[in-house]
């Protein structure tokens, strides 16, 4: 049995009189894709806001248990989330640095140790050793990741020319290269065709078996949420409405009624 | 036929730019006072108003014409992007040439006392450019204040050099730190800005550190400015004809006939070193982290965040590092003219360096000078024009909006590429 990864903890989340999370407690593990469903505007992407420190959330508690450490993820604000408490996310439209190429795309993922090798510009300016090797150590982490989707071959092309459904997965890895502990995808499948969405599957299976990465992931394709979620969380107007396996979410009658649809 | 209906919206086109170009120039032009015996008496001018406004129809015809035409050939089109290939594969080669014709400019045969003024004026322009391309073009923070360092830069020299006396070489560093300092000071307030706000703001602090100028008379003089500012010396030889006693100066020293035109050459290598440092240092920086991330923090903001950038040291790095380097253009400026009044720094010049920095091509080194020649060399040669040359000024920007809307070299080239890695 593994342990959890994150413990979401009466988290409630007000905009003046509109209450978006009332009172949501689940957990996610590691090593398990944990998905979030739900009805548009039940709330789903306001969990990940709060949980990657875009949102302060009124009140409640959000724990990450790494492996020596427990870190209250409320403490952290802004780019620190993905920097210290190593938390990534993926935004619902892609979020890329289109005029940069590929790889440096990756790159700037990779900025904070980049940063520090570089002794904060001034071995870099310099040119020194210490600095290359880390660079090129950074440059190669960032091929293994597009050898992974099969894109190495357009690293240096912009990374807004390439195809949707490359964008997203370069998104994923981008995200990856942060060196996450829990990951958030919000939407990865949306504008995928079929093709598409099933090598989307193997990659975040393979993130969640070989990286030892959480995964929380937001979605309405149910071909992936069924198809990949070890842990399913059902949302709708702010509340949970249901917490299990993925197989009994679809059995499950209150979810049907409230998302999933009953068949005519 | 088709090219009736398209001919039909150009003239509508063309009818149009007349309407505007009449409420602009009626008023402005077409009226003008004079006082004659008592009182003002309004004299129009129909002739001249008639003139601009057909001459601003027949040159929105021709350019939609001319449009009309880029579907089958395009001549400027083709040209313009040749161009712009060729850099892209010849640019080292380019730059090569660019810089030792630098270095033989001031001897060559067509060059006078004139021609290296202005040569030096430009240099400054570019440099200046090169410094605000890191902040605007790289980081994607438009500063329309730019010449607040500059004047910084200026001042601290000025200051520092008229009291404690201190060499060139002590006091260009200082000038550059406290016009970096200054730049932090500035950043602070504005995180949070973006886009047109971020402008206003950064506009504001401009004419802030004029009027300042203005009025600290204690310090500053105010706007009779500080005079007697120290000349460059060569290495501890100063250019003058009579050395003090027991002094050698420059001439002397190398056994030449004193004239002026050493001093200039001087300041012109010494400007050419300065804005050459400056670019050698954006090139470098451009490839590291910080550069990087300034220029994804132009892309995406929020994505920048979401991977663990901080975006207020990251900012705050581009306007003390892009401030540096307008101090130092402004410590050159004020070595040069021996002389520095608020009038040096008004909004005009930060204008002048910004239209360099978005008609040269966002980020593009290389179009920074071709953009600051194009300007500065086309307001020069009309100068008989005396204050009209600002037309001269204003016609060199519209022509490249039309031919080049996204700058002369907009071109972006990655600052690392997996090619080249794995060779």
């Amino acid at each position: 049995m593994n342990k959890n990864l994150l413990e979401v903890e009466n988290l409630t989340m007000k905009f003046g009189g509109l209450t978006a999370i009332d009172d949501l407690s689940f957990s996610a593990k590691d090593n398990e894709i944990t998905s979030i469903i739900g009805p548009n505007g039940a709330g789903k992407t306001t969990v990940f806001n709060c949980l990657t420190g875009f949102y302060k959330p009124t009140t409640g508690e959000m724990i990450l248990h790494k492996k020596n450490e427990t870190i209250a993820l409320k403490k952290f604000t802004d780019y620190k989330i993905a920097y210290k408490a190593k938390v990534a996310r993926t935004f619902q439209n892609i979020r890329l640095f289109s005029a940069m190429s590929v790889l440096e795309n990756l790159l700037v993922a990779q900025h904070n140790e980049l940063m520090i090798a570089s002794g904060y510009s001034i071995f870099g300016i310099l040119n020194l050793k210490r600095y290359k090797d880390k660079e090129k150590e950074a440059v190669e982490k960032s091929k293994y990741w597009l050898d992974i989707i099969g894109l190495t071959n357009r690293a240096d092309d912009n990374a807004g020319d390439l195809p949707y459904g490359d964008q997203r997965k370069l998104e994923i890895i981008r995200a990856m290269c942060t060196n996450p502990k829990l990951l958030c995808l919000d939407e990865p499948a949306a504008g995928l065709n079929p093709k598409e969405s099933s090598e989307l599957n193997k990659l975040l299976k393979f993130i969640k078996t070989e990286k030892q990465t959480g995964i929380l992931l937001i979605e309405h394709d149910m071909s992936v949420v069924m198809g990949i979620s070890d842990h399913v969380v059902v949302l709708n107007y702010g509340k949970k409405i249901f917490e299990g396996t993925a197989k009994d979410t679809r059995n499950n009658k209150e979810v049907i009624e409230a998302y999933l649809g009953v068949e005519e | 036929m088709k090219n009736s209906s398209e001919i039909k919206t150009i003239i509508k086109d063309s009818l149009f730019t007349g309407l505007i170009s009449l409420a602009l120039f009626g008023p402005i032009v077409g009226l003008k006072t004079s006082s004659k015996g008592q009182g003002l008496f309004v004299t129009p001018h129909v002739g001249i108003v008639v003139l601009l406004v057909t001459a601003c129809i027949i040159g929105r015809f021709l350019i939609g014409l001319n449009s009309l035409r880029k579907k089958e050939i395009s001549l400027i089109a083709n040209i313009t992007s040749s161009i712009s290939n060729y850099m892209d594969n010849k640019g080292k080669h380019v730059a090569i040439t660019g810089f030792l014709f630098a270095i033989i400019f001031p001897f060559l045969p067509f060059t006078d006392r004139y021609v290296l003024d202005v040569s030096i004026m430009i240099l400054t322009y570019i440099m200046l450019g090169w410094g605000l391309n890191i902040v605007v073009g790289l980081a994607g923070l438009l500063d329309l204040g730019y010449v607040a360092f500059y004047a910084v830069g200026a001042y601290s020299y000025a200051l520092i050099a008229t009291t404690f006396g201190w060499s060139f070489w002590i006091c260009l560093p200082l000038a550059g730190l406290f016009a970096g300092f200054f730049g932090i000071l500035l950043g602070f307030p504005v995180l949070r800005l973006r886009g047109d706000y971020l402008a206003i703001v950064t506009l504001g602090f401009g004419e802030i550190i004029r009027i300042i100028l203005i009025n600290w008379y204690e310090l500053t003089n105010g706007p009779d400015g500080i005079t007697d500012i120290p000349r460059p010396s060569f290495f501890g030889l100063p250019f003058k004809k009579f050395p003090e006693e027991g002094e050698s100066s420059f001439h002397t020293f190398f056994n030449l006939e004193y004239s002026t035109m050493h001093r200039i050459i001087f300041l012109y290598y010494l400007i050419l070193v300065l804005a050459l440092m400056t670019n050698y240092f954006t090139l470098r920086i451009r490839k590291l982290p910080v550069g990087r991330a300034w220029e994804a923090l132009r892309e995406d903001e929020i994505a920048c965040k979401s991977l663990g950038v901080n975006p207020t040291n990251t900012k705050l790095t581009a306007f003390a590092i892009g401030a540096t380097f307008g101090g130092f253009a402004g410590a050159f400026f004020a070595t040069r003219s021996a002389f520095v009044s608020p009038e040096s720094f008004t909004f005009i010049e930060s204008a002048i360096i910004v239209a360099i920095v978005v008609l040269g091509g966002m980020g593009s080194q290389t179009g920074v000078v071709l953009a600051a020649i194009f300007l500065i060399g086309i307001t020069e040669i009309f100068r008989d024009l005396e204050q009209y040359r600002m037309i001269a000024f204003g016609g060199a920007m519209v022509l490249i909006m039309i031919f080049k809307p996204k700058g002369i070299l907009s071109n972006r080239k990655p600052t690392i590429t997996l090619k080249n890695y794995l060779k």
